[in-house]
């Protein structure tokens, strides 16, 4: 039983330093889950011949890959191609200008994009068709139907599994560290190297995560009260 | 550019890499059925709130449910030595082959996440099915395996499925703490060629195939425990 604690705190403090990669790594890749994969998702709703069976076949399949599987490939095509592409597009950036972490984000992404999407299908489907219907015989048009009527009834029902994604997109996150991307993950033991005290690490690691999960579910729950106001409730 | 991916490399990484599947699945077997019999454990505590207990695995599930599973695995591969040690005095981080510290954290980690699925579908059982039970002289046992449990199932088994095909998935970590798994035989297979990605492409094949044929098989699970309900017309 011996949990030191003062290399607890330094790994705490080193992590914490790097958390702001880590909360890129989160946001950007929801941010872009959330446009790409609400576009998915209405094409699939609505759907849009040909476009609606190509997103089908990518989100269902794209499920299957594991991350880290997929965060290796990326690293390495980008590690091995990416010079011949900045050659080709004759710009004079070679692969040390692009910050890895960008692959990570990339990998995310996607990633995030497959379970983002698959969440807001699934609210698009809870929201009556009628509505939709209703919307038509007001004179609205297709785009301001779904603008005015369906996207502010979605919202309170995406809340809950989008919290989900975003807690699963959070752990996900520590997986870049796979690649070198320095995170919270990578940054914690960076003390622990230098007297091999690494259950202290990831122990720090471990914190800074949960306490991140946790304010996010806090935040989540708040604004899932606050956006569901207008719903009647007896 | 030229030279990246190569069929021959493919089917000669595909021969060495194939044969750890099992490691894979072996994993994923002992994971689930150490997490069902955890995770019901944990889910009748939170049933039944003893006073301890209920605080302990309340902050277990939230522990397990927060962090990531890359720093599940390190915790418990350089955490469980520390206090393994002074107490039995086995130095397991040197005995133990990699693997069990696997089994350990994925059997930690399916519990917390299978006893809040077992939990939410207990809970979803109305609780005048009890009270029958009750009513027809069944003792509590009695009601849970005969009223409970099978009502309870056709609410877990989709939630199930989806923490199966992600389990599945997270399995593939175990290469990182030096278990030889398909991704960690494909890693030490390409740092022997030279090349990596056909193995990499090859286990990415592996796991999709192998997730779809697992959703299409939940499907199939889903539609045969919808007995005692009559089809929405």
């Amino acid at each position: 039983m011996s949990v030191n604690l003062d290399d607890l705190l330094d790994g705490l403090k080193s992590g914490i330093a790097y958390f702001p990669n880590t909360v890129k790594l989160v946001f950007i890749s929801l941010f872009i889950a959330i446009i790409i994969g609400g576009i998915i998702a209405l094409v699939r709703f609505y759907n849009v011949p040909v476009l609606s069976q190509i997103f089908t076949v990518f989100v269902t399949l794209y499920q299957g890959v594991p991350t880290v599987v997929a965060l290796l490939i990326y690293n390495l095509l980008f590690m091995s191609c990416m010079n011949d592409v900045f050659a080709f597009f004759h710009s004079s950036k070679t692969i040390a200008d692009v910050d890895t972490l960008w692959i990570g984000i990339f990998a995310l992404s996607l990633n995030a994009i497959c379970s983002v999407t698959e969440s807001i299908r699934g609210a698009l489907e809870s929201v009556d068709f009628a509505q939709n219907e209703a919307g038509y015989s007001v004179g609205l048009t297709k785009i301001q139907t779904i603008r005015q009527i369906i996207l502010p009834q979605i919202v309170p029902v995406t809340i809950p599994p989008l919290t989900n994604n975003v807690i699963g997109l959070i752990k996900n996150s520590s997986i870049v560290s796979v690649v070198g991307i320095i995170e919270v993950t990578q940054g914690s033991l960076i003390p622990s190297m230098v007297d091999y005290s690494f259950f202290e690490g990831y122990l720090a690691a471990a914190v800074i995560y949960w306490a991140f999960s946790i304010v996010v579910e806090f935040a989540a729950a708040q604004a899932e009260k606050h956006s569901g106001k207008f719903r009647r409730t007896i | 550019m030229s030279g990246l991916f190569s069929w021959d490399r493919f089917t000669a990484a595909a021969r060495q890499v194939f044969p750890y599947l099992p490691v894979t699945f072996e994993i994923v077997a002992i994971a689930t059925i150490g997490g069902i019999i955890l995770g019901l454990l944990v889910a009748f505590v939170r049933l039944k709130k003893p006073p301890v207990l209920y605080q302990i695995c309340t902050v277990y599930i939230s522990f397990m449910r927060g962090t990531p599973m890359l720093v599940q695995l390190f915790l418990i591969m350089y955490g469980l030595p520390i206090f393994i040690n002074p107490i039995f005095g086995l130095n397991i981080g040197r005995t133990w082959d990699k693997i069990y510290f696997a089994y350990v954290t994925f059997v930690l980690n399916q519990g917390a996440f299978l006893s809040s699925i077992f939990y939410t579908a207990i809970k979803a059982v109305p609780i005048g099915q009890i009270e029958a039970g009750y009513s027809v002289g069944l003792t509590e046992l009695q009601t849970m395996v005969r009223i409970v449990f099978p009502q309870a199932i056709k609410t877990a088994i989709p939630p199930f499925g989806v923490d199966f095909v992600c389990l599945f998935q997270n399995v593939s970590l175990v290469f990182s703490i030096g278990v030889i798994d398909l991704m960690g035989r494909a890693n030490a297979f390409g740092s022997a060629q030279g090349h990596m990605l056909e193995g990499y492409v090859f286990v990415a094949i592996v796991y999709i195939i192998i997730s779809f044929i697992m959703r299409i098989a939940f499907d199939w699970l889903n539609r045969a425990v919808t007995y005692g309900k009559k089809a929405k017309t």
